[in-house]
C-alpha cells in the first residue's frame, strides 16, 4: 500500500498539480518552438547556401563567388550537353566556336559570378555608419549621464530618443531621400546612406552607452574629483575607460542591425548594380563618398523578387542569403560571447 | 548667484587661469559639445516630421486639382455609366459561376460525358448569350465617351503644361521664347456639352436595356436541382436590384454639373478613405490608403495572433520556472533570432515557407480549416508567420523584463499562503507585470507595422481590400501594405509628382502610427505600474 509508506509532508497528487504540469509543459514547448522555427531558417539557409559556397575540391572554398562581381547566366544546349556559363566565359565560348554563334540560351541575370561589390559595399556601409553613430551616441550617453540635471530639455532628449526608437526603417529611408538626397544633394551615395543607417542606430547606441556609464561606480568619479581633476579629465581619465568596453560591445548589436536593414538603403546607398569597385575610377577624395554601392541585403531582395526560383538561380540566391547570414551571425555572437565575459570581469 | 561682484583673488593660495574662448572654459565647450550631440536625437525627430511634411504636404493641393480635374474633364460623368456597364459584368460572372455549378452537377451527379453535359446546357448558354449581350450598346456609348473625356482631359493637361514652360521661359528671361509656346485654352462648357449631349441617347439605351435583360431573364431555363434554383432565384434578385439603380444613374447624370466645386476636404477625405490605389492608369489615379492600411493591419493582427501567446508563454517560461542553465541557453538563442535580417526572412518566404504552407493547405487531412487549400503561395499567412518570427524577440525580452521586475516578495507571499507555482503566475505575478506586458505587445506592433522587407516580399503585393466576407479564410488573401507600397514604388516615380508626393504622405501616416503606437505603449507602463513599494 503505496499510500500508507508515504510521508505526511510528501507531496500529493491532485487536479491542481497536473493543471500545473500541463501549463508548464505548455508554456515550455511555446518557447522551443520559437527556437525551432529560428533554427529552421538558419538551417535552411545554411544548408542550401553552403552548397555554394563551399566545395568539394581543393581550396574547400568556393574563391570564384566570394571575389568575383555578379554576371548573367547563359543556360544553353551544345552538340548535345547542357551547359551554363556566366557572361564572360558565354562570350569567349562563342568566339572560340563561331558554330555556337546563334545557340539557343536562356539567360538568368545576377546568377553566375559572385557577391564582392556587395560584400566590399556592406563593410563600407557598416564601418561608416557605426562610426558616425558611435561618435554621436556616445557623446549624447556622457552628457546624459555625467552632466544633465533633470530639465526640460533633458526630458525632451529622453523622449526623443525614445520615440526614434520605434520609428520604421522605411521612414528612416525616406526621411534619408528628403534630406541628403534631394535636399543636400548629396544622390544616392555611401556619405548618404551612412547617415540614414547612423541615425537610425543612435537610439540602440545612446541607450546601450549610457547603460555601460551608469554601471561605472560613483566613487571613480568622486576619487578623481577629490583629487583635483577637473570633470572632463574625471570622464576621460577615470568613466570612460571602464565603460568603454561595455559601450562597444553592446554597440555590436547595433551594427547586426545596420548590416541587417535593407529598406533604409533602398533609395539612399544602394545601387541594384554596378560594375566598378568603390576604389575604381575615382578623380578625387570626395568621389569616394559621393558613389552609390551595392549592398548585399539589397542584393538578396534583388535576387530574390526579380529573378525567377529555379535550380539556376537558387545557387545564388541561397548563396548570398548565407554569406550575409554568417556575416551578421558572426557580429551577433561576438557580441553576446564578448558581453557574457566582461559580465564576469567587471564587479565592482 | 550671477549679479557680478569683484573677485576676491586673494582669497585662494593658489590661483589657476583658465583659458577662455568666447567666455567659455574647456570644460564648458566639452560640456556644450556632449550636450549638442545629445540634442541631435531630438533634432532627428524634428528633421524626420519637417521633411516629411515638406516632401508630402504638395500632395493634397495635387489631388484636389487631380479630384477637380477627374470632375471638369467630365471623366465622372462617364464613370457613372461605367459603373453600371460593370455592375453588369459582375452579374454575368455569376451568370458563368452558375454555368459551372449545373457543369460540375451533370458531370458528378449525372455522370455525363463533358460533350453530353454542355449539350444538356444549351438553353441555359442561350439565356446567358442573350443576359450577357444585352449590354453592348451601353458598352459602345462607354468606350466612346471615354475616348471622349480622356481627350479633354489630354487637351487640359497639356494646356497646363504648356502653361508651366511659359512660366518658366518667362522665369529665366526668355520673354521671345515665352511668348511662342502656345497654349490652347480648353473651355470645359462646349468639351463637355459633347459628353452631355448624350443623355437622350442614354436613355433610350436604358430604357432598352432594361427591356432586353427583362426579356433574357423569361428564357431562363429550370434548373436541375433546389439549391441550384435557388440561387437563379437569388440572380433574379440581384438583376432586378440592378435595374431599379437605373433611375437614380439616370437622376445623376441629369443633375451632373462640371461647374461643382471640389470642397477642400475631399483632398484629405479621398486619401484617407479611398478605397483605391491605383497609379499610372490611363483614366484616373485613385490615392486611397485603405487597402494598404487593410494589409499592413491584417498582417500584423496574423503576426500579432502567433506572437504574443508564444512571446509572453517563453517570457513566462524563462522568467519562473526553466532553470538557470536553461535561461542561460535561451535568452541569447532569442537574442540570435532578432539578429536575423528581416530581408533573410523575406528570402526564406519566398523559396520555403511560402511553398510549404500552400502544400499543407492541399492536404486532404487539413481541408477542414478555412480559406484551405489555397493557391496564392505569398498572402497574410505567409507573411504573417513571418513577421511573428520578428516580433517574438521584442515581445519576449521586454514581458520578460516586466516579469523581472515584480518584487521577489510577491511571489513568496503567495506561496507563504499556501498557491501552487501556476496559481502564482497566473493570478500573482502575471497581473503584477501586465502593463509591462502590454506594452510590450504594442511595441511588437510597432516593429511589426513598421517592417518592411518581409511584407515586400511574401505579401502578395495585390493592391486589394482584403474581402472580409470569406470569414477565416481571409488570411489566405494577398495584400499590399503601406510599407510595401513605399519600398516598391518610391524607386520609379518621378520626383514632385502626385504620385511621389502621395508615398511620402504614406511615410507620414506610418511615422505618427509608430509615434502614436509608442506613446500608449509609455503611457500604459507609466499609468498602471503596480506602485512597489
Amino acid at each position: 500500500m503505496s499510500a500508507l509508506n508515504r510521508h505526511i509532508l510528501q507531496s500529493q497528487p491532485s487536479a491542481a498539480r497536473r493543471w500545473e504540469a500541463a501549463a508548464v509543459w505548455l508554456f515550455r514547448s511555446a518557447t522551443y518552438v520559437i527556437l525551432l522555427c529560428g533554427a529552421l531558417v538558419f538551417g535552411n539557409i545554411v544548408f542550401k547556401g553552403s552548397k555554394t559556397v563551399f566545395t568539394t575540391t581543393a581550396p574547400f572554398i568556393n574563391v570564384a563567388f566570394l571575389t568575383e562581381a555578379p554576371e548573367s547566366l547563359y543556360v544553353f544546349e551544345y552538340q548535345g550537353k547542357k551547359r551554363e556559363m556566366g557572361d564572360r566565359e558565354f562570350r569567349a565560348f562563342k568566339a572560340q566556336h563561331p558554330d555556337a554563334s546563334n545557340v539557343k540560351s536562356e539567360s538568368y541575370v545576377y546568377s553566375a559570378g559572385g557577391i564582392f561589390p556587395c560584400i566590399v559595399g556592406t563593410v563600407l556601409l557598416v564601418v561608416g555608419s557605426m562610426f558616425i553613430a558611435l561618435t554621436l551616441g556616445v557623446s549624447a550617453a556622457v552628457y546624459l549621464s555625467e552632466y544633465a540635471t533633470q530639465g526640460r530639455v533633458v526630458t525632451a532628449i529622453r523622449l526623443a530618443i525614445l520615440n526614434l526608437a520605434g520609428v520604421p526603417s522605411i521612414v528612416f529611408g525616406l526621411f534619408g531621400l528628403g534630406l541628403f538626397v534631394i535636399y543636400l544633394d548629396w544622390n544616392v551615395s555611401l556619405i548618404a546612406g551612412w547617415f540614414t543607417l547612423a541615425l537610425m542606430v543612435l537610439p540602440v547606441v545612446i541607450t546601450a552607452s549610457e547603460e555601460s556609464l551608469k554601471a561605472v561606480p560613483k566613487g571613480f568619479r568622486e576619487g578623481s574629483l577629490a583629487l583635483g581633476a577637473t570633470k572632463w579629465q574625471t570622464i576621460r581619465k577615470n568613466v570612460l575607460p571602464y565603460a568603454l568596453p561595455g559601450i562597444l560591445t553592446s554597440s555590436i548589436l547595433g551594427i547586426a542591425r545596420v548590416a541587417g536593414e535593407t529598406a533604409p538603403i533602398m533609395f539612399t546607398a544602394a545601387y541594384v548594380v554596378r560594375d566598378k569597385l568603390p576604389w575604381e575610377g575615382l578623380t578625387s577624395v570626395s568621389d569616394f563618398f559621393f558613389q552609390g554601392v551595392m549592398a548585399l541585403p539589397y542584393h538578396i531582395y534583388v535576387v530574390s523578387s526579380k529573378i525567377p526560383q529555379n535550380e539556376y538561380t537558387e545557387r545564388v540566391q541561397y548563396g548570398t542569403a548565407f554569406v550575409f547570414l554568417m556575416i551578421v551571425a558572426a557580429i551577433a555572437t561576438s557580441s553576446i560571447l564578448l558581453r557574457n565575459k566582461l559580465r564576469n570581469r567587471y564587479k565592482w | 548667484m550671477d549679479s557680478p561682484r569683484p573677485a576676491p583673488a586673494s582669497d585662494f593660495l593658489v590661483n589657476k587661469k583658465r583659458v577662455r574662448v568666447l567666455g567659455l572654459s574647456f570644460d564648458d565647450a566639452v560640456k556644450i559639445f556632449f550636450g549638442g550631440n545629445a540634442f541631435v536625437s531630438v533634432l532627428v525627430l524634428a528633421l524626420i516630421t519637417y521633411f516629411l511634411f515638406q516632401e508630402g504636404f504638395g500632395f493634397f493641393g495635387q489631388n484636389h486639382r487631380n479630384l477637380l480635374t477627374y470632375r471638369q474633364a467630365g471623366l465622372e460623368y462617364v464613370d457613372y455609366i461605367r459603373t453600371q456597364e460593370s455592375a453588369h459584368t459582375a452579374l454575368t460572372r455569376y451568370l458563368s459561376d452558375l454555368r459551372l455549378r449545373q457543369f460540375s452537377h451533370a458531370t458528378l451527379e449525372k455522370k455525363l460525358t463533358p460533350a453530353a453535359a454542355n449539350e444538356s446546357l444549351v438553353a441555359f448558354d442561350n439565356f446567358a448569350a442573350l443576359y450577357g449581350d444585352s449590354v453592348e450598346p451601353l458598352r459602345g456609348l462607354v468606350s466612346e465617351l471615354t475616348e471622349q473625356a480622356t481627350a479633354i482631359k489630354t487637351k487640359f493637361l497639356v494646356a497646363e503644361d504648356k502653361a508651366v514652360e511659359r512660366q518658366q521661359l518667362t522665369a529665366e528671361g526668355k520673354i521671345a521664347e515665352a511668348a511662342a509656346v502656345q497654349i490652347e485654352t480648353v473651355d470645359f462648357a462646349v468639351e463637355v456639352k459633347a459628353l452631355t449631349g448624350t443623355l437622350p441617347a442614354y436613355k433610350e439605351l436604358a430604357a432598352e436595356f432594361i427591356k432586353k435583360l427583362d426579356a433574357a431573364l423569361l428564357t431562363a431555363p429550370a434548373m436541375p436541382t433546389a439549391e441550384l434554383t435557388t440561387r437563379l432565384e437569388r440572380f433574379r434578385q440581384l438583376s432586378s436590384d440592378f435595374t431599379a439603380t437605373f433611375p437614380a444613374t439616370t437622376r445623376s447624370l441629369e443633375t451632373w454639373d462640371y461647374t461643382r466645386a471640389v470642397p477642400w476636404y475631399q483632398a484629405f477625405s479621398a486619401f484617407l478613405f479611398g478605397r483605391e490605389w491605383l497609379t499610372a492608369s490611363f483614366w484616373q489615379d485613385w490615392y486611397g490608403i485603405v487597402p494598404l492600411f487593410m494589409g499592413s493591419l491584417m498582417v500584423s493582427l496574423v503576426a500579432l495572433l502567433l506572437a504574443v501567446p508564444m512571446g509572453v508563454g517563453a517570457a513566462i517560461y524563462v522568467n519562473q520556472i526553466a532553470s538557470a542553465a536553461e535561461q542561460r541557453f535561451i535568452k541569447p538563442c532569442i537574442e540570435f533570432i532578432s539578429a536575423i535580417p528581416s530581408v533573410v526572412l523575406g528570402f526564406f518566404g519566398i523559396a520555403v515557407l511560402g511553398q510549404l504552407l500552400r502544400w499543407l493547405s492541399q492536404q486532404d487531412a487539413l481541408a477542414w480549416v478555412p480559406g484551405f487549400p489555397f493557391s496564392e503561395r505569398l498572402n497574410i499567412l505567409t507573411a504573417g508567420c513571418l513577421l511573428a518570427l520578428i516580433a517574438v524577440p521584442t515581445i519576449f525580452t521586454l514581458a520578460e523584463d516586466a516579469l523581472q521586475n515584480v518584487p521577489k516578495a510577491f511571489k513568496e507571499a503567495s506561496f507563504a499562503l499556501g498557491a501552487t507555482r501556476l496559481q502564482t503566475i497566473i493570478k500573482i505575478v502575471v497581473p503584477a507585470s501586465l502593463s509591462g506586458i502590454i506594452s510590450a505587445v504594442l511595441l511588437g506592433l510597432g516593429r511589426v507595422i513598421g517592417e518592411t522587407m518581409v511584407v515586400l516580399l511574401c505579401a502578395g503585393n495585390r493592391i486589394a481590400i482584403p474581402d472580409f466576407t470569406a470569414g477565416l479564410a481571409v488570411v489566405t488573401q494577398p495584400v499590399h501594405t503601406m510599407t510595401g507600397i513605399i519600398a516598391q514604388e518610391m524607386g520609379e516615380v518621378v520626383r514632385g509628382s502626385i504620385h511621389y508626393r502621395a508615398l511620402f504622405v504614406v511615410g507620414l501616416g506610418l511615422f505618427f502610427l509608430s509615434l502614436a503606437i509608442n506613446f500608449l505603449a509609455q503611457k500604459i507602463v507609466n499609468k498602471y505600474r503596480i506602485s512597489i513599494g
